[in-house]
């Protein structure tokens, strides 16, 4: 189980996020919602340790992160970021094998097992890359680099997988292909995923449990339906909404209403 | 095309598209033939015509047999020419290594010991040891080293804006360390007396013809120690070079790493600059070579570097010392004009 508990995180005087509690179990989807600067992606960067508390504590299996080495983080928590620019051509095969690099010896050249070799075919067959193992980084579209860094992170074999807006440059079935393939990981290994995204009708889709935050507080936390209310949105957006049922899934769908002009944003 | 999960024709099928250790081993045994074949071929040509057959038959018996060379013949094969090769070998595996890791860990294909300006920092730590502490022959190759870590850390922190360190600014922050560090050679030179500075000038512009028997088997000692201390780090540095923040995620000390690449590449730039001066460009076009030739994965390119760059700088040396023989050129002028091009090309495309 990987949690936060009251954490609070600041930087010089600004306070990034304030006493928020967070569970991320086995097989379910947590969703981070709420407006730009509320936190979240610092609150996903502390949870694998990159950013340190001030306060509370991150606790992995009921250990504080801080006991464990990098490599011990990097078997168990795993992080899909936003693309980076690559400037040296790299094969999408020796990219995703980088995500098994945490399960190398400590020390010596470091050359990859039979064993790495067989996972990185395995997440090439899962995210559909196989065929494009031999292309550059460089040369492959937006979607198939988002799903070979989704594949290099599903390669650390973690049971938390960490997505800081996974789906920020994704057309619309790419998105959906993206979070499916998040979805079948967590219930075909019991992987817990967390999952900020600025798109609440995916987070709903997608999510067993919502965390919605504003000013690095959470707002609150609960199932989908619980949180994306009409009320607890129109206040933490400033903006009027409408929530009605996904006429197929039945997922709350959000509508936003008045588009506010330039300076009615809080 | 579908992968069986168990089936191992997939992962053996998978070979094509990563570096193996059986194509790293393979490539690297290649090159060392062929730098050995260099070291020896290479060693006959020169301003003094030598018998081709007792050259080789005397080098082949290492030295123990002089095979019908008169004295001093000899004495120039085993006294001058060889040790002058070596150290060739040497300085140019140090500084294409250096090249290499600075290149990963900076995240930059431009990234290079003399234009960022560690040369000049090792320079400056030389001169100081050679006016201040004239007597001690070890002074040079410590002070060196300061002089480049110093340097190092100081481009480092210079680059390093809020938005991360781009490539231009770290170029940019390179130009600056490097027109500072002139600033003081030119200040330090003045400090020495009028005969010595024109072999000052010449030694700053890379000069393999002082070669100190003392410091030579230190300088390679320190390449090839330094070249396993950075091959061991490659898979660390592989994932450097995709971000810091990807690396640190998977599992990379970022920061040890940092500081291990740090410390080992001012050793291996300190030691040769201390004893050949600033040869350029070696550390940008080798690993370039390199890369382009057998890939990115730094498990192969920095040992291939090494190589490459001993058997670069032995080439350029020995066109240094023939070309306008019995003068000779520094050698830093023959990489220069091969490397300062492929830096414009490098950097247009980038």
């Amino acid at each position: 189980m990987l949690e936060a508990r009251d954490l609070t995180i600041s930087y010089n005087d600004r306070v990034a996020v304030s006493n928020v509690t967070l569970t991320l179990s086995a097989g379910e989807i947590t969703t981070l919602v709420g407006p730009n600067g509320a936190g979240k992606s610092t609150l996903l960067r502390s949870l694998n340790g990159q950013v340190s508390r001030t306060s509370g504590a991150v606790l992995l299996d009921g250990q504080p992160i801080e006991k464990y080495s990098r490599r011990a983080i990097g078997r168990r928590v795993a992080v899909v970021a936003q693309e980076a620019e690559l400037r040296f051509p790299v094969t999408v095969l020796e990219f995703v094998l980088g995500g098994r690099f945490a399960w190398g010896p400590n020390s010596g050249w470091g050359w990859e097992t039979e064993r790495d070799l067989v996972v990185a075919a395995e997440v090439l067959a899962e995210t559909e890359l196989t065929e494009l193992s031999g292309r550059l980084m460089n040369e492959l579209s937006g979607g198939e680099r988002q799903r070979a860094v989704l594949a290099r992170a599903l390669a650390t074999e973690a049971s938390f997988l960490l997505l800081d807006e996974p789906t920020a440059n994704l057309d619309l079935a790419h998105q959906a292909m993206l979070l499916n393939l998040v979805r079948n990981r967590c219930d075909a290994r019991q992987t817990a995923a967390l999952v900020v995204t600025h798109d609440l009708n995916l987070a709903a889709q997608f999510a067993d449990n919502v965390l919605l935050m504003k000013d690095g507080k959470a707002v609150r936390s609960g199932r989908p339906h619980e949180v994306l209310t009409p009320e607890l949105l129109s206040r933490v957006f400033d903006i009027e909404v409408l929530v009605d049922a996904h006429p197929i899934t039945g997922a709350p769908r959000v509508t936003p209403l008045a588009v506010p002009r330039t300076g009615e944003i809080k | 095309m579908t992968v069986a999960l168990s089936d191992p024709a997939g992962v053996i099928a998978m070979r094509r598209d990563r570096v193996t250790l059986r194509k790293t081993v393979v490539s690297c045994a290649l090159l060392a033939v062929t730098l050995l074949l260099a070291v020896i071929l290479l060693s006959l040509v020169g301003s003094e015509q030598l018998p081709v057959r007792s050259s080789l038959c005397a080098l082949l018996s290492l030295g123990t047999s002089p095979c019908g060379l008169s004295q001093d013949q000899f004495d120039i094969l085993f006294q001058i020419r060889l040790p002058r090769i070596v150290l060739a070998a040497a300085v140019g595996g140090s500084l294409a290594t250096a090249g290499a890791s600075y290149q990963s860990l900076l995240r930059n294909p431009l990234a290079e010991p003399y234009l960022l300006g560690i040369s000049n920092g090792a320079a400056v730590g030389t001169m100081v040891a050679l006016v201040f502490f004239g007597a001690s022959e070890w002074s040079r190759p410590v002070l060196a080293f300061a002089g480049s870590l110093l340097a190092t850390l100081a481009v480092y922190r210079l680059a390093r804006g809020r938005a991360g360190a781009t490539p231009e600014r770290l170029i940019l922050a390179g130009v600056i360390v490097t027109t500072f560090l002139s600033s003081v050679i030119v200040f330090v030179t003045t400090l020495m007396d009028a005969t010595r500075i024109r072999s000052f000038t010449f030694w700053l512009l890379g000069d393999l013809s002082g070669t100190s028997k003392t410091l030579l088997p230190v300088t390679i000692a320190i390449a090839v120690i330094g070249a396993v201390a950075l091959t061991l780090n490659a898979r660390s540095l592989n994932l450097l070079m995709l971000g810091e923040r990807d690396a640190f995620d998977l599992g990379v000390e970022v920061g040890r790493v940092r500081i291990v690449v740090f410390v080992v590449a001012s050793l291996l730039v300190g030691s040769s600059v201390a004893a050949s001066g600033s040869v350029g460009y070696v550390g940008l076009v080798v690993p370039h070579l390199a890369r382009l030739s057998l890939g990115s994965d730094n498990r192969i390119s920095i040992p291939a570097a090494a190589l490459g760059g001993a058997l670069f700088v032995i080439v350029a040396d020995t066109v240094a010392r023939t070309v306008i023989a019995p003068r000779e050129l520094p050698v830093g002028a023959i990489t220069a004009l091969i490397g300062a091009p492929l830096f414009i090309y490098l950097l247009k495309r980038a």
